[in-house]
């Protein structure tokens, strides 16, 4: 006794213990299989009332050549302003449709600018474009907005947003009564881009959108719209045209447009933490500065805008909610995780176990009508008719918390 | 009861192996990143800046691991793609064959054609290999920014057998001579490498300079197999013209100076110390054949401080090229960086005291490409060859003058068919790009070694100008104007017929339902009208009732 405990048992213990495992196994995978059925339902539910958790931007630039400079501009401007206030590039999707930082007609190669007096370098160190040059075309942002995509294209073209998220899609070009020119020898119209929109909203691709369009009577691309949760401004009514703001004489062309500009010189006052809202964006807008009528429709989107901010769609701030107790959305992971822990004795196991077994039937009880068929639970559930699963999945715990006893107490 | 050695000798014994097995473990499961800079003064009053990043990772047995520093992405692309050599390079600019040399292993490896150039060769049966060429494609473009995946469609890519390497069949080249190469390219190559740009040689790169260059070509290459694992070399190689005051003076006597530059003329900015993750950090300053030639003709020894120029700060080391020919040797001045930090960077550069006019060697051949007539039908491609006789100074044969070369073009087929409408890009009429032309000459070897001094690590750098590599060149680039059709017909076509087709089934309709005078006959028949009363019926005709 004195030199430790007695010998080790003969050589018929070791072949029992993956005996032992075998009718734990069983239970384990039912336990799992159900456990993450509530789980993905939960995540995949169709619920109006999915919480916003994500920002995506799509700016997009549909215009060719030299002259069309200020376009470029526009595009990176706001570029810059959405990834000032907190959209990393993973979330934004950029499309130009052709290169004017290191075209060779820039006096100022790699460098963009909105102002005639070159203080902000748009195009700075860190820019990522994801469609460029002949890839931006109507079919392209068509797909990229109802996310029907070949096999073979790559995650960072594509805009993989869900059901929580606010998408703010940016398009700038030379437009006119109904339609966008893309590239000078196609165009986009208004009913194509509600057809786009209202498949996004079936597919649950946003939560809300926000379209703001600076083009030439820009107000009639987004008039077909009919799909709720969307809000449109443009920077011209029918009839009217956009103007440009100020010609740079050293680059030789425009630089921005004034819908654009003034967008800018609101933002520029904001950081991340501001919450004006789209009401003081949208009152901003001045017809005698901008030589046209900024008019947006709001008639789709159900909150008042004095009570949405800017960065709901402008930037990337999330509502963090502080509570005291753990986060029961992700149980799957977190019972998972309790089971793979060998250090804890029995008594934690049976306490915790008997928590999460609740908290799960809680949840099954309320999430039961939203349950969605899997092939996996369905084969599990037709199998387990009759008996109840949660015994069977306490049974299983039970004897996986029995062997993990014997097991680290024959290894001391 | 006392064991055979004394306590503390076994235990430094037991130190010892632990330490040996260990350090041999480890060497052979480490990733590890080097970081190079070679300087090097061009002929016609530019620099020459070229950056060389080495990464490799260890073979594993598993494809999946933990990576440190080896780019995760990089390494899933070779695992997924079956990839056994790749080369992907971005270009702008054309490298000056005539001034800058076409026989160095610089020209050789890192002169490319304008655009994209990507080529690979895959470890799978040959009937997969176009398949796994096209998500390579797309891959690709997703992760540097680029239309690589224009290099998708068949029209775009080819598999020489021998025209550019030797191979069995599993090789892909393909080229987009119109890609523009701007910051959104180089970002995305930055973000591979652990430091990123923010320590270490890349945080040189100062945007606006790199892209004002008169060459800039972003390169990245990847070979991969089961007995050394990945390595991964990043190239950046840069021709700038530095526009400092100093160069501007003119020397009493013999004409004008050659300008006196250093990295903060180049870059705006000096080293401040090395990426801290890298195994070695060096900054070489290259002084070419001719250059050292001409300073020993002038007397003094050619080391880094001379008659003629002067570097600004002492060398660690001078490596003078081991070569067998004749006596003069380029010379390369190494500087290792992480003696260097914030308090006392580094700025290597050249002070010229004298004027001097050099030349670099050419390739044996200067070869240009152009057209000639006009028209799908009267034009036509041709190459010229204009001989340097580079060859009679190596070989010293006078009377053998015919020289081995390999020509590998890839001419899309519309040049000389045509194209449906809508397969034309959206500005048809600037014409088409051809791709560069590859001349290489199999029986020139441009490879260069210098002692290696340090048993424990190669330069890879060096290692490269040591490969066996045949002197290669490219071409220019071919805007070729084609025949475009006229765009508005499609419209004009619409229109024209939807008005003819209105014109005739409107006349027709007329002519069938419309009775002229019916009203009036009507209204004769019922005698005294009183009131008449007229609706306009379904078929368009007002038909008045009584």
């Amino acid at each position: 006794m004195a030199s430790g405990r007695g010998g080790i048992p003969g050589p018929s213990r070791p072949c029992r213990l993956p005996l032992l495992f075998l009718p734990a196994l069983l239970p384990l995978l039912v336990l799992l299989a159900f456990s993450f059925s509530p789980s993905s339902a939960v995540a995949a539910a169709a619920s109006p009332g999915a919480m916003h958790n994500n920002n995506w931007a799509v700016l997009v630039c549909t215009s060719r050549f030299w002259f069309n400079y200020r376009h470029m501009a526009n595009t990176l401007s706001l570029y810059r302003t959405v990834k000032r206030l907190g959209i990393p590039d993973e979330r934004i999707i950029l499309m130009l449709a052709d290169d004017m930082a290191c075209n060779p007609r820039n006096n100022y190669p790699a460098q963009v600018f909105n102002n005639e007096n070159h203080q902000l370098n748009l195009y700075g160190d860190n820019v990522e474009v994801d469609y460029r040059g002949y890839e931006v075309t109507v079919e392209n942002f068509l797909r990229v907005l109802t996310g029907r995509h070949e096999s073979a294209v790559p995650r960072s073209k594509r805009l993989l947003s869900d059901e929580g998220s606010h998408i703010l899609l940016y398009m700038t070009g030379h437009g006119g009564d109904e339609f966008l020119k893309f590239q000078d020898n196609e165009e986009l119209q208004s009913h194509d881009l509600a057809d786009a929109v209202k498949q996004m909203k079936e597919k649950h691709r946003f939560k809300e959108l926000l379209i703001m369009v600076d083009t030439c009577q820009a107000a009639t691309l987004f008039s077909q719209l009919h799909s709720p949760g969307v809000l449109a401004i443009g920077s011209s009514m029918k009839g009217e045209n956009s103007y440009s703001h100020h010609l740079d004489s050293d680059i030789g062309v425009s630089v921005v447009d004034r819908f654009t500009f003034y967008t800018l010189a609101f933002f520029e006052k904001l950081n991340m933490y501001s919450n004006a809202s789209l009401n003081s964006l949208f009152n901003s807008y001045n017809p005698s500065m901008l030589l046209s009528t900024a008019y947006y429709r709001m008639d789709l989107y159900e909150r008042p805008l004095n009570e949405v901010p800017v960065t709901n769609f402008f930037g990337s701030v999330m509502k963090i909610i502080h509570t005291d107790s753990g986060y029961s959305g992700f149980l799957a992971a977190y019972n998972d995780g309790i089971l793979l822990s060998t250090e804890d004795n029995i008594l934690n196991h049976a306490m915790l176990q008997n928590e999460s077994s609740q908290r799960r039937s809680n949840i099954e009880e309320t999430e039961e009508a939203q349950l969605r068929s899997h092939g996996l639970t369905e084969v599990l559930l037709e199998q387990l008719d009759g008996k109840n699963a949660d015994t069977i999945a306490m049974y299983g715990l039970g004897t996986m918390g029995i062997l993990l006893a014997i097991s680290t107490w024959l290894s001391m | 009861m006392a064991p055979p050695l004394s306590p503390p000798a076994l235990r430094r014994l037991l130190l010892l192996v632990l330490s040996l097995l260990i350090t041999s473990v480890a060497a052979e499961n480490v990733e590890e990143f080097t970081e190079e800079l070679l300087l090097r003064p061009l002929p016609d009053r530019k620099a020459l800046a070229h950056f060389h990043f080495r990464s490799s990772a260890p073979p594993s047995a598993a494809p999946s691991r933990h990576h440190h520093h080896f780019p995760k992405a990089i390494a899933q692309l070779v695992h997924q793609f079956h990839i056994k050599e790749l080369e992907l390079s971005f270009t702008q600019g054309r490298w000056n064959y005539e001034q800058w040399g076409g026989y160095d292993p610089m020209s050789t490896n890192y002169a490319k054609p304008p655009g994209v150039e990507l080529w690979a060769t895959f470890d799978l049966p040959l009937g997969e290999i176009d398949a796994t060429w096209k998500n390579l494609t797309h891959t690709l473009s997703g992760l540097f920014c680029a239309s690589i995946n224009f290099l998708e469609s068949s029209t775009a890519f080819s598999s020489p057998r021998w025209g550019f390497k030797l191979n069995e069949g599993n090789l892909r080249y393909g080229a987009l001579p119109r890609e523009a190469v701007c910051t959104e390219n180089l970002t995305p190559w930055l973000k591979l490498l652990p430091c990123r740009d923010k320590a270490g040689i890349a945080s040189l790169l100062y945007r606006p300079s790199v892209y004002k260059g008169y060459y800039h070509s972003q390169k990245l290459k990847l070979a991969s197999s089961k007995s050394f694992g990945i390595i991964l070399d990043q190239t950046l190689t840069v021709v700038l013209q530095p526009d400092s005051v100093r160069g501007k003076q003119l020397h009493s006597a013999d004409g004008q100076l050659q300008p006196s530059w250093s990295m903060k003329d180049l870059f705006n900015r000096k080293l401040s110390g090395k990426c801290l993750v890298s195994k070695s950090s060096r900054v070489f300053f290259e002084i070419e054949k001719n250059i050292v030639d001409k300073v020993d003709k002038s007397g003094t020894e050619a080391s880094w401080t001379n008659e003629i120029f002067v570097l600004s700060s002492a060398p660690d080391r001078v490596l003078k090229e081991i070569n067998n020919m004749d006596g003069h040797s380029s010379s390369i001045c190494e500087y290792d960086v992480s003696n260097y930090n914030e308090d006392a960077p580094l700025d290597v550069g050249v002070t010229w005291k004298l004027p001097l006019i050099w030349s670099c060697t050419p390739a044996p051949y200067h070869a240009n490409r152009f057209l000639m007539g006009s028209g799908n039908e009267r034009g036509s491609i041709s190459l010229s060859f204009i001989s340097t006789n580079m060859h009679k100074q190596l070989f010293d044969v006078s009377n053998d003058c015919s020289i081995k070369a390999v020509v590998f073009q890839v001419v899309p087929w519309y040049v000389k068919g045509f194209l449906h409408i809508d397969e034309y890009p959206p500005d048809a009429n600037q014409g088409f790009d051809i791709p560069s032309a590859l001349v290489t000459f199999p029986e020139f070897n441009s490879s260069r070694s210098y002692p290696e001094t340090d048993s424990l690590f190669v330069s890879p750098l060096l290692r490269t100008f040591k490969e066996d590599g045949v002197v290669k060149s490219y071409t220019e680039v071919l805007l070729v104007p084609l025949t475009t059709p006229d765009f508005s017909m499609p419209y004009n076509v619409i229109t024209f017929t939807c008005t003819v087709l209105a014109l005739y089934f409107g006349s027709l309709l007329n002519a069938l339902r419309r009775r002229t005078g019916e009203e009036e006959r009507e209204l004769k028949k019922a005698g005294n009208p009183t009131m008449l009363i007229c609706l306009p019926v379904y078929d368009a005709h007002i038909s008045c009732v009584i």
